[in-house]
């Protein structure tokens, strides 16, 4: 194998880990609906094939309860009345009491009338051809029998016992022999059958055994793997967290170090006395300030993130116009815009309704989207900034959007979720040296989410983006807002 | 002693006679009589045998030389086996009256004489209750016996006698009925 195959190799699994990271990341969003569905449906499917394995064999042991047992014990019965048949004759042998000898007539013929009953159930009963081949021998032999026995009966009332016992010896003692022989034979087929029941018993018992192990071991095998997967995606979540932190670590250093760099050094011109004319003091000032205002800037970002961690409501909601809002984000970046050069473009749709926010809130969450915008966008020096309603539409509430555009390098789809991840800093950027603590977009989010809106997000890569607030419309203002579809501008989405 | 009994035998044997040849219905001596006098109720007593027995019908006589045991065989050459009822009882009595015309110390002289002398294979067997007559007589296809006609029915065959069915009023051997519960 050349070298570059076995790399390829190599990767393979790597790449199909990957691919089952992402799988695992996406469900471990969901992972304990997932798990509980999936245990519930192994439950289920275990529950089912239990039950029919169990009705399987409840039914093999009724079918071998009526058509064994309780055969084996007709044939029993069987039996008996025969051998009662035969032991009342010769009991009549045993007396010269005619009233004695009647009575043991009769109990034969009792007898023989039940084995004939008994007979004739078993022929009617009798499916397969062994069987009722048996049972016609068993009927044939019987009757053979029944007037050998009359007649040995009818001697010995007679008084003819020497008689009475040649024949019984010569002709009743051989039939009744071939009548004992069917019948034990037919108790080794009920015999077979039994066994052949208890076979059957048996194997669906031993069918369930194996199927319930086989079911089991698929489901903890199922359910090791989810633990592991559940358990593998919440290390690489801990894993990503901490590079992320670390990263951030890095970022901020470099953020703080820049400014303090400049101030350091500011400082050791004044004091070496390397700055002597007013003019370059008041720009040295001007510096010192600036790097201060950043510093601050990034500080009070880290810290007012750090605040909504736990995002609870700390805003005092108001009603705000939208150029009121508008007015105050331009005022607080103008100096950020006009010293990074940039234009920007503002379309104020006319009579916007009022919104219910908090204006600082508000402020800094479209601070953050401008100054990503300045950050991103490359040569192009250009910002829009555009508010305007949107009706509702498809359960939606009428709301306010302002829209933060830039014609920078976009976003490529993949990260539209990621992006808005505390700390997520994109490879490509990171790789561009465009520096940042990742906190922004996640900062911008929560305060949007907060006060009850929502941030969206369309962008192409080398073309743009634009990152729209919605706000939600005050109570009141909310019946005038017109709910036509036709109104309808294509919102972004994330 | 042995002059005696013989005379008590003959006196035994007249008087059975002389009851034998009383019309039926007639009470026995010492009972009122004219306009006092009641016909005690009678039924007739039915001859039976085995439903395979070709015989269908027998003389009075004929019937006599059966119970006595002078005749052993039937036609179909199966032995013929008398079936009666204990001494005393009132069916008995009108065999002995009407078939046998004996009394039972005669009837035993004549079996005890019969089986020694080789001339009667076997003496009569004694049931003691109809349904036992009827049951022997059914079990045995040479057996002969007799029967109230309420006692008889579809297991056994009855004959008639001096072609008389039972059922005809000239039928002569009848039985006191039973009396009412």
């Amino acid at each position: 194998m050349s070298a570059p195959e076995n790399h390829e190799a190599v990767q393979r699994p790597g790449r199909l880990l990957t691919l089952f990271d992402r799988f695992v990341n996406r469900a471990s969003r969901h992972n304990v609906t997932i798990s509980l569905v999936v245990v519930l449906c192994v439950a289920a499917i275990v529950g089912m094939f239990v039950m029919r394995d169990l009705q399987t064999a409840n039914t093999e042991a009724e079918t071998l309860y009526l058509v064994s047992v309780q055969g084996l014990r007709r044939i029993g019965e069987l039996q008996f009345d025969t051998q009662e048949t035969r032991r009342a004759t010769l009991y009549a042998l045993t007396t010269n009491d005619s009233n004695l000898q009647v009575e043991y007539a009769d109990q034969s013929r009792e007898a023989d009338q039940r084995v004939t009953q008994g007979i004739a159930e078993y022929r009617q009963q009798a499916k397969r051809p062994r069987q009722i081949e048996l049972a016609d021998r068993l009927q044939r032999d019987w009757a053979n029998y029944l007037p050998l026995r009359d007649e040995v009966l009818a001697l010995i009332l007679e008084g003819s016992t020497s008689e009475a016992v040649h024949l019984d010896l010569s002709g009743g003692v051989p039939s009744f022999e071939r009548v004992r022989q069917d019948l034990n034979e037919v108790k080794r087929l009920y015999d077979e059958e039994a066994s052949q029941r208890v076979s059957n018993v048996e194997a669906t018992s031993h069918r369930s055994a194996v199927r319930l192990i086989g079911i089991l071991g698929f489901a903890f095998l199922l359910s090791s793997a989810a633990v592991w997967a559940i358990q593998r995606s919440r290390m690489l979540s801990a894993i990503q967290l901490a590079k992320m932190q670390m990263e951030f670590v890095a970022s901020v250093s470099h953020e703080l170090r820049t400014p303090l760099a400049v101030l350091s050094s500011a400082a050791d011109n004044i004091t070496d006395g390397l700055v002597a004319s007013k003019a370059e003091i008041q720009r040295y000032g001007k510096v010192i300030q600036n790097q201060s205002r950043q510093m601050k800037g990034l500080v009070d970002e880290i810290l007012l993130f750090a605040s909504t961690e736990d995002r609870k409501d700390r805003y005092l909601l108001q009603r705000l116009e939208a150029s009121q809002i508008i007015e105050a984000v331009l005022a607080s970046t103008r100096e950020l815009i006009q010293e990074a050069g940039f234009t920007v473009e503002p379309r104020i749709e006319p009579d916007l309704p009022p919104v219910l926010g908090d204006l600082s809130a508000i402020g800094q969450c479209l601070q953050n989207l401008i100054g990503n915008a300045v950050k991103y966008s490359g040569q192009s020096k250009w910002i829009g900034l555009r508010a305007y309603t949107a009706p509702a539409e498809h359960g939606i509430e009428p709301e306010v959007r302002i829209a933060v555009s830039d014609k920078g390098i976009g976003i490529e789809r993949s990260e539209f979720e990621s992006i808005f991840d505390p700390f997520y800093r994109s490879p490509r950027v990171s790789s561009m040296q465009i520096h940042g603590t990742g906190l922004g977009l996640a900062l911008a989010r929560r305060i949007a989410e907060t006060l009850g809106g929502k941030i969206t997000v369309v962008s192409e890569l080398s073309v743009g983006s634009t990152f729209t607030l919605h706000l939600p419309i005050t109570e009141g203002e909310r019946v005038a807002m017109p709910r036509t579809s036709s109104q309808a501008r294509p919102s972004a989405s994330t | 002693m042995g002059r005696l009994a013989s005379l008590a035998t003959i006196l035994l044997a007249v008087t059975g006679l002389l009851l034998a040849g009383r019309p039926q219905g007639t009470p026995p001596s010492g009972t009122p009589t004219g306009s006092q006098q009641t016909t005690p109720l009678t039924e007739p007593l039915a001859i039976v045998v085995n439903r395979s027995n070709p015989v269908d019908g027998l003389s009075l006589a004929e019937l006599r030389r059966v119970f006595l045991g002078e005749r052993s065989h039937w036609s179909n050459d199966r032995r013929i086996t008398i079936v009666m009822r204990e001494p005393g009882e009132a069916e008995r009595k009108v065999m002995l009256r009407d078939v046998y015309r004996m009394d039972e110390g005669a009837l035993k002289n004549h079996f005890l004489r019969g089986l020694y002398t080789g001339e009667i294979l076997m003496s009569p067997k004694i049931l003691a209750s109809a349904v036992g007559v009827r049951k022997f007589v059914f079990y045995s296809p040479g057996a002969i016996g007799y029967l109230r006609l309420s006692d008889v029915d579809s297991s056994v065959k009855v004959i008639r006698i001096d072609e008389l069915s039972p059922e005809d009023k000239k039928y002569k051997l009848r039985v006191e009925a039973r009396p009412a519960n």
